[in-house]
């Protein structure tokens, strides 16, 4: 992204990404929520086609990447995370009052529901920029509580 | 602890010790994982508060985050570097929220949107600790800004890593 600052002021500096009525941009007419940033990629949620979905962006390229067979029409999908290299990107999806996990893998372009076997709702998912862990919020016992899984979706023992 | 112990002192309360356990009975919220998955941010409201506590999921224990929490801030929101260096989250001061950053090296916490006059949530930090998302109002509706904090800042990379010169 370094390569895209021009201009002689200082940093920290807000980067602009102009904002396009299209809906091609980062930002859009409609709102664009919940952000997650590595050097290349931002990861965000946009109702700018009429449905909340998960968009990536390019920052360097400065376009939107398509993510086949991600967003679904009767999903509201909420909390995207990214892996650093791109390749894995969680979220949360709720369907039919159910909530649950997905992790989209680009290079295969399936996803997979994690949390297919928790009878509990949970939300606000993350992957570690390494690929290998994600952490998100389970309602448990009336009150919030946090789990990990591995990519396989086996959880982390936590003491 | 019992009862006795407390009553025996007549004018120190002390608050009860955290659980030291990742979950308490209490609310444990928005997750945040380091880069390399060792360190994980949340908040928690067991000490009566709500609180940003940082977990070592190495060594299973809550590190402490000196100089962070303080009683009339409201800390959310927390998003962690790579080494877990960098903590940038919302802090709101009379209600005003500003995103903020914690260097752990220097356990000195910044406010960076300083001055900025709009709105701001959810914000998030790239693993190597230079670039930060975060939602705006800045338009009247939701949108994305994105914050450079420059080359010449110290890159939260691996151990061994070679500095890439600009």
């Amino acid at each position: 992204m370094s390569s895209l600052v021009t201009g002689c002021t200082g940093y920290p500096r807000y980067l602009n990404f102009p904002f396009d009525g299209g809906g091609r941009g980062l930002n859009s007419r409609a709102s664009d929520l919940e952000p997650q940033v590595t050097s290349t990629y931002i990861v965000f949620i946009s109702d700018r086609n009429g449905s909340q979905d998960v968009y990536l962006f390019d920052a360097q390229q400065r376009q939107l990447i398509s993510l086949p067979g991600l967003n679904a029409l009767d999903e509201i999908a909420s909390h995207p995370s990214i892996s650093e290299d791109g390749r894995y990107v969680v979220f949360g999806g709720s369907r039919q009052g159910k909530s649950n996990i997905y992790v989209y893998d680009r290079q295969t372009e399936q996803k997979r529901n994690l949390t297919a076997d928790l009878q509990a709702e949970v939300r606000n998912p993350i992957i570690n920029a390494d690929g290998t862990q994600i952490a998100f919020e389970i309602a448990q016992d009336g009150q919030w509580d946090i789990m990990i899984y591995d990519l396989s979706g086996n959880p982390l023992k936590l003491q | 602890m019992g009862l006795i112990s407390l009553l025996g002192s007549c004018n120190v309360f002390n608050r009860p010790e955290p659980s030291a356990t990742l979950n308490s009975r209490y609310n444990d919220q928005q997750p945040a994982l380091s880069g390399d998955g060792r360190w994980l941010a949340l908040v928690s409201n067991r000490n009566n508060s709500n609180e940003i506590l940082l977990y070592d999921l190495r060594r299973e224990t809550f590190i402490d985050l000196p100089g962070l929490n303080q009683s009339n801030v409201i800390l959310e929101s927390p998003s962690l570097s790579r080494t877990g260096r960098y903590l940038v989250y919302i802090s709101s001061v009379q209600g005003r929220p500003d995103v903020a950053l914690y260097d752990r090296a220097t356990r000195r916490a910044e406010l960076l949107t300083q001055g900025y006059r709009n709105w701001v949530r959810n914000p998030q930090i790239s693993a190597d600790g230079r670039y930060i998302v975060f939602e705006t109002a800045r338009r009247g509706q939701w949108d994305i800004e994105v914050l450079d904090r420059g080359p010449l800042i110290e890159l939260d990379i691996p151990d061994g890593t070679p500095v890439e010169t600009p």
